[in-house]
């Protein structure tokens, strides 16, 4: 049986587990709902600037955040996914697993897609959401399917540093206070909520070098900036957000399967 | 060939602690083989090392026929294990559990129906086998979880105190399955227990273990000849023993003069006389601590249990702790450890 077909059967259970608790999908949505029908709103103001519009791309502070607010939700999502793991290792699941001759790497992939699907399911949520109230979609379903394809492929590189927490810690609550250590901040120091030229100097460089602007502004010119306009910098903009993506899904690979190892001594 | 053999096993934890203590075995094909002993004794420790879950510090394993360290693939192939946690998945039904176990040991699909179906009738889980596993009582996971070990058809099986926390029916029942799979089905099981009625009636040969250490091995009736033929059990009240613990030994040295006494073994609440013909040394066993004015709390005479075996050997009886709601935090790797 290869790597592919180990990891379904762990990806089939994990999506079972999901299903079958639909209220932990639902739950984590709460935070970014608030922040697409409340946060927006307390904000609204800053559409007034002068220039808003050719900073923006789009004429409402919620059009512009939207996109954001997604991202933001793909990313908290993204970092618990760990306590699955903690649970696995806690109810004695994963020693059940760990004695059978199955590949380690499945164990985390399988969990990882199944997390990927997750995330696609809250943004579809999401999206569905935002679009009534004001969020644009310049390019269709095309470039809806393409701001998922990016989301789905950032939270599982994402989830893979929860996971390795998970694994290293053995901790619930320290997987719960490590994505809360690492949401805040990459989140306030990236364009996930404001354009960078609002942000002080320092802020701006740092928003700059995040991997979390990366991705946002690929998702917001997929969603905001209609492809005819698109010029050789948005799409050299979206491949190195891509670029940028694929390093951390190599990083957090190799650091879970890593603690996988320690795992076992 | 023997299933498995264990020379100069030793695991040293991080902290320090000698779990297992350089502890030497061989369990024969087809064997049914019992490691015996208190909570803390390194019997999980040493299940754990052998079935590939924890490694080990030195000493040399082989499991049907595999160098641990070269081989530890086709070890897991060839056995299956229950650990003391029942690590069944509650939100999956009784049979989507066995089928995942199924999937990941790689047993085919057209194999894996009619082995399911016949492990959920074998456990007398049918009934409930497509409801979720979170519904089932605590004697039902562990059946569950057993059915799920033995998924792949293994030729060796290792059961981490497999009846612990489980009422006196559900045990029974466990006790059933595994005579008839060592008998019927000629799986050699390799057993850790608390409990010497189970030790007794299931194992062919048992080892006791206490420390990390291995301190004495043979079959149940072995051992317990080795004892004498009858033991004198004497407790004391306990004001006497906190107030007067010279008592004890008083008592203890009288005991050790009467004739027909072959041995004495103190314990927390008394001692016990190993005699070679009880009915007509019991007489004067309380003849002479009564002579002496020592306070008797109790006195009987029994045929040696497993137990007195290992008060003898290590000067404390076993207690077996009914087994908590696995504290969240002291389980998996090195923080489990029994």
């Amino acid at each position: 049986m290869g790597l592919l077909g180990e990891s379904y059967y762990f990806f089939r259970r994990a999506i079972k587990k999901l299903v079958r608790n639909p209220i932990v999908l639902l739950f984590s949505l709460i935070q970014p709902i608030i922040f697409l029908f409340i946060f927006t709103q307390l904000f609204d103001g800053f559409a007034d600037l002068p220039n808003w519009e050719q900073i923006a791309g789009v004429s409402t502070y919620l059009a512009f955040a939207a996109p954001g607010i997604i991202m933001m939700n793909a990313f908290s999502s993204a970092l618990q996914s760990g306590v699955t793991m903690v649970d696995d290792i806690q109810s004695g699941f994963m020693d059940k697993v760990l004695v059978t001759p199955v590949r380690r790497s499945s164990i985390l992939l399988g969990r990882m897609l199944a997390d990927a699907v997750r995330i696609i399911i809250q943004s579809v949520i999401l999206i569905s959401l935002a679009l009534p109230i004001g969020a644009v979609a310049s390019n269709g379903i095309g470039g809806v399917a393409a701001v998922i394809g990016i989301i789905a492929f950032f939270g599982l590189a994402w989830a893979g540093i929860s996971h390795s927490i998970g694994l290293r810690t053995k901790n619930q609550q320290a997987v719960f206070s490590a994505g809360f250590l690492l949401t805040f901040p990459l989140m306030f120091m990236s364009t996930m909520l404001v354009p960078n030229i609002i942000m002080k100097d320092w802020i701006r460089d740092v928003s700059q070098y995040n991997p979390i602007s990366f991705a946002v502004n690929a998702i917001r010119s997929l969603m905001i900036l209609p492809f005819s306009s698109w010029e050789a910098a948005n799409w050299a903009a979206l491949e190195q957000s891509v670029l940028v993506i694929a390093g951390i899904a190599v990083l957090s690979l190799g650091s879970a399967i890593l603690a996988f190892k320690k795992v076992v001594e | 060939m023997p299933a498995i053999e264990v020379e100069a096993l030793v695991k040293v934890y991080p902290d320090g602690t000698r779990a297992v203590d350089g502890i030497s075995f061989g369990i024969e094909d087809g064997e049914f083989f019992g490691f015996l002993g208190p909570n803390g004794a390194g019997k999980s420790t040493t299940i754990k090392m052998l079935t590939t879950l924890l490694k080990k510090t030195s000493g040399k394993v082989a499991v049907s026929g595999h160098d641990l360290d070269k081989n530890p693939q086709s070890i897991r192939r060839a056995i299956g294990v229950q650990a003391q946690e029942t690590g069944v998945d509650e939100d999956l039904t009784g049979r989507e559990n066995l089928e995942l176990m199924g999937h990941l040991y790689g047993v085919s699909r057209d194999q894996l129906k009619p082995r399911v179906e016949g492990l959920l009738k074998l456990v007398g889980l049918e009934a409930e086998a497509d409801k979720r596993a979170g519904y089932y009582s605590g004697g039902m996971k562990k059946r569950l979880d057993l059915a799920s070990s033995l998924v792949h058809s293994p030729r060796i099986l290792f059961l981490d105190e497999p009846t612990t926390g489980l009422d006196p029916q559900s045990r029974a029942a466990i006790w059933t399955y595994l005579k008839d799979l060592n008998r019927n089905e000629k799986v050699t099981i390799f057993l850790t227990t608390q409990y010497m009625e189970e030790a007794d009636r299931l194992c062919d040969r048992i080892a006791i273990i206490d420390q990390g250490k291995i301190v004495a091995s043979g079959t149940p009736s072995q051992l317990k000849t080795e004892i004498g033929a009858d033991v004198i059990t004497i407790t004391m009240p306990e004001s006497e023993l906190v107030d007067h613990p010279e008592r004890r030994e008083e008592a203890m040295r009288l005991l050790e003069a009467v004739p027909g006494v072959a041995s004495v073994t103190a314990f927390e609440s008394g001692v016990s006389a190993y005699v070679r013909n009880g009915g007509s040394v019991v007489a004067d066993v309380v003849r002479a601590l009564d002579n002496a004015k020592v306070n008797l709390g109790s006195i009987s005479l029994s045929s040696p249990s497993l137990d007195d075996v290992f008060l003898k050997h290590t000067g404390r009886r076993i207690r077996p702790e009914e087994l908590k709601k696995p504290g969240r935090s002291m389980m998996f790797g090195r923080r489990r450890r029994r």
